[in-house]
């Protein structure tokens, strides 16, 4: 029997990724997450599976492609749907709409679909093909730059990125991991030797608070931030501030209390300020459109920022 | 942290008055050329042309403004232009015969009634005096007969070369350190030399030369003190006791210098000053630059900060007026031209940084000085040159990001460890390559050293490979078709169709050998036009200076100068890669559509073949992305095309492949049809060394190891590499440290120049729905920069194509 080549799923691959981590960095991202943070920019990183996707502004028209993915689609879930201005040529656009109650993601209007405005989001790779696309860029690896691993949860296709960072690691290349911290200890573990930095993210210090908006608890969390600064590994504490769920003086106080007592493991505490630009990235998976919040302003931020130098930390507003 | 500090309120004063102030039209200097030329038809060559300049020099107004140091002006009022009839007229007089100069789209003028008249009355007597008229007359035979409507070079039947010689750099050396004095001294020694051995052999044509050295020495000289004539004046009549002691200061300067070696600091920023303006007013302001200011000046600071006769703030003040004297500075284009140099520029291009003879850092206090004045005036003009080397200081890198930051493109950034190696390949010598400048756009060449001719004949020197390569599937025909025109013909060779090649080898035969023979052609014609422009035009004032013209006796279009070449430059290098890997991927690899499918589509101009047009741009890998599949082709590209350039010669010299659109891409692209990249008749062809607009789609990484699958060495006259990024990809110092470190890695992987708009697309497009609230946005176009709401609406659609680079 042939044996199954081990494969990692990815929805997209960004070069001069200057948020994730020191240096220029390429990340990886991997597809599916155990969390479901209403805030999530990035939806389409949540489900595991690929996922059809859907961007209006691609669409040239049924009239210009003779409606070919409403043709290929074999249960009918492509339908009409809403007209588009197009600039250009100031004229109505027919667009489609994809019905996700019937639809099951099987592709075949985006084999079709040269625009790409349907197209599969969450591309199989290879740990042979993955290595090398992102070796293409290592000329530009330097100031401690590197390669991160990011997600959804790159944590659950743990095999795999194993076996990627172990490869890169053996051409010296830097690498980041970056963390929801929601894995079993073990899972951790298999990256330790092959990681130089965690991006590690943390929620809120309220376990119940977290359980209601992320629909896991974070004690599994907390445990694995503590036993990666027992271990010598170095973190940097990424902190998405949400109004009206974690930005309260306590929880930052608490938070706080908790880096500290991380010790040197903690190079840098980044608060990442809450912003509405994912927001448009879910009518692209889906019908919902999600919830959405006022941004905190730079003078709260400052402020956060200020509570968490009172313990003595390094911190930056992103 | 490089600060940039508040500017002095006279400055601020005049800076208000630049930004305020609509050019008009002068035409003082049209009046005493015409009448010259016309009284004077005994007159020719070299000695027409001193005589000429030594009359304006002698009767040419001279005016000084409220409040200004340096000084020197080529008409009668502020921020006015001259008009130089002698390179070409016929359009001017077509437009203001339309009278739509001053109510043009891009670049109006005003022109008072009285001297629309005179113009009126005069202006035809140079439809056949002008050099573009004699230009047509001597064009070869073989292209006016055979290959007119080719679509590939610029040369046409009539009105040729309408831009005079430009994008050079004078020697500011020997103007500062030696003076007009001596030159004149050595050049009348040489006469008296020749006049006792009784002129022999071909020594009366150096003895011509040295006449004209005389003349022009001497007028430069008079023109300066009639300014110091006129600072005496202002000064007795000046109520205020410090502006009196300064211009008497002033006087003392214009006095001085150009006569003798500058003194100090003033007399040097007032010499490479008043000497660069005198070659403006004798050639016309077409990319005539600077070369190495902060070498020039750097040493008289030192000295007068040392002797303690100079404070570092009045230093500043006087580079502050200095930039504003050159950024007011303007020429009229006509309407066609200032869509590709848009934004009343003068390009008048200055260098800093770099290393020295020797190989050292050459960075020194007027290096920053510079920078400081670009970004705390917000200038678009003059744009300036910055060369990095592997040495250059933190600081530098530091305060050149922060004046990119907030003037657009300013300062460009070159890489010495390629330029060099590039220059040397022509033949240079290592320590004359190090002291290298950037010349017009982005050309290469050692500045008072080289006549590197890099612009060649202006707008001619563009040679459009796009429509070569589509010459070369459609049998040597420009499928390019005029509302009115004849039936388009052979113009090229007949290198078959599309639908009859069966494999890539045979595509890329074709594309070589129409490549070779427009190359060849295109060096043929500006070879024709040198031969007239040597003998017509030559310019001794720069020839003054130029190291190896005195020394010769020759001219430096005669071939006087130390080193000669003659740039080149392509357009639509990103397309013909794009269009040669698409035909394999199409018809060849995956069999997507036939040979004669694509060729269909391609002449129908994609009508009825959106489909495949879709293929095209959704599914084929593209030009721009890192994916070595797709940047297959652009080493074949780059390379064919260099090779024919760099192989020709002309009368001083070889040629020099470049690849630096500047707008001509918006421009060639619009008589340009439908290429097999799924472009559109008339669509903006490639900017620069870029891939077609809005293909990138990986971010700036794999844009730049796609870029560097050529050997930019080969184009030692220039590439050009627009890169735009989002604010907030490089906030704060970490950000700059970031963008250092990826052009860094650019450079040292065989990159040659990059330039960088920080500005979002949004900001963009605000900018063009409220140009009220974006006065001073000032952007980088091409070769230059310009105010973003000052340029036309297709330009300005262009820059908010070109993809954003963010996170």
């Amino acid at each position: 029997m042939e044996e199954k080549v081990l494969t990692g799923r990815i929805y997209d691959i960004q070069g001069f990724s200057v948020q994730d981590g020191p240096g220029i960095r390429t990340t990886a991202f991997l597809k599916g997450c155990p969390l479901r943070c209403p805030w999530c920019h990035s939806p389409e990183s949540q489900a595991f599976y690929p996922q059809l996707s859907w961007i209006n502004m691609r669409c040239l028209g049924t009239e210009a492609c003779d409606s070919r993915c409403i043709k290929a689609c074999p249960k009918g879930a492509i339908e009409l749907g809403d007209t588009r201005l197009d600039a250009k040529t100031m004229t109505d656009l027919q667009m489609v709409h994809v019905n996700r109650d019937i639809c099951d993601n099987c592709g075949k209007c985006a084999e079709v679909c040269h625009p790409h405005a349907l197209y599969i989001c969450g591309e199989d790779y290879t740990v042979d093909q993955l290595v090398e696309r992102l070796l293409q860029d290592r000329k530009f690896f330097k100031m401690g730059g590197g390669v991160t691993i990011s997600g959804g949860e790159c944590l659950c296709q743990v095999e795999f990125v194993v076996e990627v960072i172990k490869r890169l690691k053996e051409e010296g290349i830097n690498i980041a991991i970056d963390t929801t911290g929601f894995a079993p200890w073990e899972t951790v573990q298999k990256v330790l030797p092959y990681t130089d930095l965690f991006l590690y993210d943390l929620k809120h210090m309220d376990s119940e608070k977290h359980k209601q908006m992320v629909g896991v608890p974070n004690e599994l969390i907390l445990e694995n931030a503590k036993k990666l600064a027992e271990v010598g590994a170095k973190m940097q504490i990424r902190i998405p501030v949400i109004p009206m769920f974690n930005n309260d003086e306590e929880n930052i106080r608490k938070t706080a209390e908790f880096c500290k007592g991380l010790g040197d493991a903690v190079t840098v505490i980044q608060l990442l300020p809450y912003h509405n630009l994912g927001v448009t990235k879910y009518l692209r998976i889906s019908d919902k459109p999600v919830a959405e919040a006022t941004p905190p302003s730079d003078k709260q931020m400052q402020r956060l920022k200020s509570i968490m130098e009172e313990y003595g930390l390094p911190v930056t507003i992103h | 942290m490089f600060e940039f500090k508040p500017v002095t309120p006279r400055v601020q004063a005049i800076r208000e008055k630049y930004r305020n102030t609509r050019p008009k039209v002068d035409i003082n200097r049209y009046r005493l050329v015409t009448e010259f030329y016309m009284n004077n038809p005994q007159l020719t060559g070299i000695l027409k042309r001193a005589k000429n300049l030594r009359n304006l020099f002698e009767n040419m107004p001279v005016l000084i403004n409220e409040n200004e140091v340096i000084v020197g002006w080529q008409g009668a009022t502020y921020r006015c232009c001259a008009l130089y009839p002698e390179t070409s007229f016929n359009w001017f007089m077509k437009e203001l015969r339309a009278g739509t100069i001053p109510k043009r789209e891009q670049d109006p003028y005003d022109i008072d009634p009285e001297d629309e008249k005179y113009l009126l009355e005069t202006g035809d007597f140079w439809d056949k005096n002008s050099m573009s008229a004699i230009v047509d007359e001597y064009m070869p035979r073989y292209h006016r007969d055979n290959m007119i409507g080719n679509g590939v070079l610029f040369f046409g039947a009539k009105d040729n070369c309408q831009s005079p010689v430009g994008h050079f750099v004078a020697n500011f050396w020997n103007a500062t350190q030696k003076g007009f004095g001596a030159i004149r001294d050595e050049a009348r020694a040489k006469m008296a030399q020749y006049e006792e051995e009784g002129l022999i052999g071909d020594t009366i044509y150096k003895y011509n030369f040295y006449r004209a050295i005389d003349i022009v020495s001497e007028g430069i000289i008079h023109w300066s003190k009639r300014y110091a004539r006129e600072c005496e004046r202002l000064a007795a009549i000046e109520e205020n006791p410090e502006r009196k002691k300064e211009l008497l200061e002033m006087a003392d300067c214009l006095d001085w210098i150009m006569e003798h070696p500058c003194r100090n600091f003033h007399d040097a920023v007032q010499c490479i000053y008043l000497y660069q303006l005198s070659m403006c007013m004798d050639g016309q302001q077409h990319g005539i630059s600077y070369g190495r200011v902060d070498q020039y000046l750097g040493h008289y600071y030192e000295q007068d900060i040392a002797n303690g006769t100079i404070t570092p703030e009045y230093a500043q003040e006087i580079m502050d007026l200095f930039y504003l004297k050159v950024a007011e500075c303007n020429k009229i284009w006509s309407e066609g031209a200032t869509k590709s140099g848009p934004g009343y520029t003068s390009g008048q291009l200055m260098t800093l940084g770099g290393v020295d003879r020797d190989g050292n850092d050459a960075t020194n206090p007027v290096t920053y000085m510079m920078l400081q004045s670009a970004g705390r005036l917000v200038l678009h003009d003059p744009p300036q040159a910055l060369r990095i080397h592997d040495n250059t200081p933190d600081e530098l890198w530091e305060a050149a990001i922060e004046t990119t930051k907030k003037a657009g493109g300013v300062p460009t950034f070159e890489y010495d460890g390629v330029i060099i190696p590039a220059l040397m390949k022509r033949g240079i010598p290592l320590e004359d390559a190090r002291n290298y400048c950037l010349h017009g756009c982005v050309e290469p060449g050692v500045g008072g050293y080289e006549w590197a001719q890099p612009g060649g004949t202006g707008t001619e020197s563009y040679l459009n490979i796009a429509n070569a390569m589509l010459l070369a599937i459609n049998n040597g025909i420009n499928p390019m078709k005029f509302p009115g025109a004849p039936e388009p013909k052979q113009t090229g060779p007949a290198t078959g169709y599309l639908y009859e090649m069966n494999s890539m080898d045979e595509v890329l035969a074709a594309v070589k050998t129409q490549f070779d023979f427009f190359c060849k052609w295109q060096c043929a014609n500006i070879n024709a036009w040198e031969s007239m422009s040597s003998f017509h035009n030559p310019l001794p004032m720069v020839s003054a200076t130029m190291e190896g013209c005195m020394e010769s006796g020759k001219d430096v279009q005669c071939g006087g100068a130390k080193y000669n070449s003659t740039g080149n430059s392509c357009i639509g290098l990103g397309n013909v890669a794009d269009s040669l890997n698409i035909i394999d991927y199409v018809c060849f690899k995956k069999k997507l559509a036939t040979t004669r499918e694509l060729y269909d589509a391609i002449m129908a101009n994609w009508e009825g073949y959106e489909e495949l047009r879709q293929i095209i741009n959704g599914e084929v890998p593209r030009y721009g992305n890192g994916n070595p599949e797709a940047d297959k082709y652009v080493d074949f590209t780059a390379s064919t095309y260099a090779k024919a350039i760099n192989k020709a010669t002309g009368p001083r010299g070889g040629f020099s492949a470049g690849c630096y659109p500047v707008t001509a891409n918006v421009i060639f692209g619009w008589f340009t049809w439908a290429t097999p990249d799924g472009r559109k008749c008339g669509d903006p062809l490639t900017d620069g060394i870029s891939n077609v607009q809005g293909m990138d789609k990986n971010g700036p990484v794999s844009f730049l190891n796609s870029v560097l699958n050529f050997d930019q060495t080969e184009y030692g006259n220039g590439t050009l590499c627009n890169m735009k990024f989002h604010p907030t990809a490089l906030k704060g110092a970490d950000g700059n440290m970031k963008l250092r470190t990826i052009m860094e890695t650019y450079f040292q992987e065989g990159g040659m120049e990059l330039q960088l708009n920080i500005v979002s697309s949004d900001t963009l497009r605000d900018a063009q729905k409220h140009p009220e609230n974006y006065k001073d946005l000032v952007v980088r176009v091409a070769g230059f920069s310009a105010y973003f709401v000052e340029v036309f609406k297709g330009c300005q659609d262009d820059l908010i194509s070109r993809t954003e680079m963010s996170m």
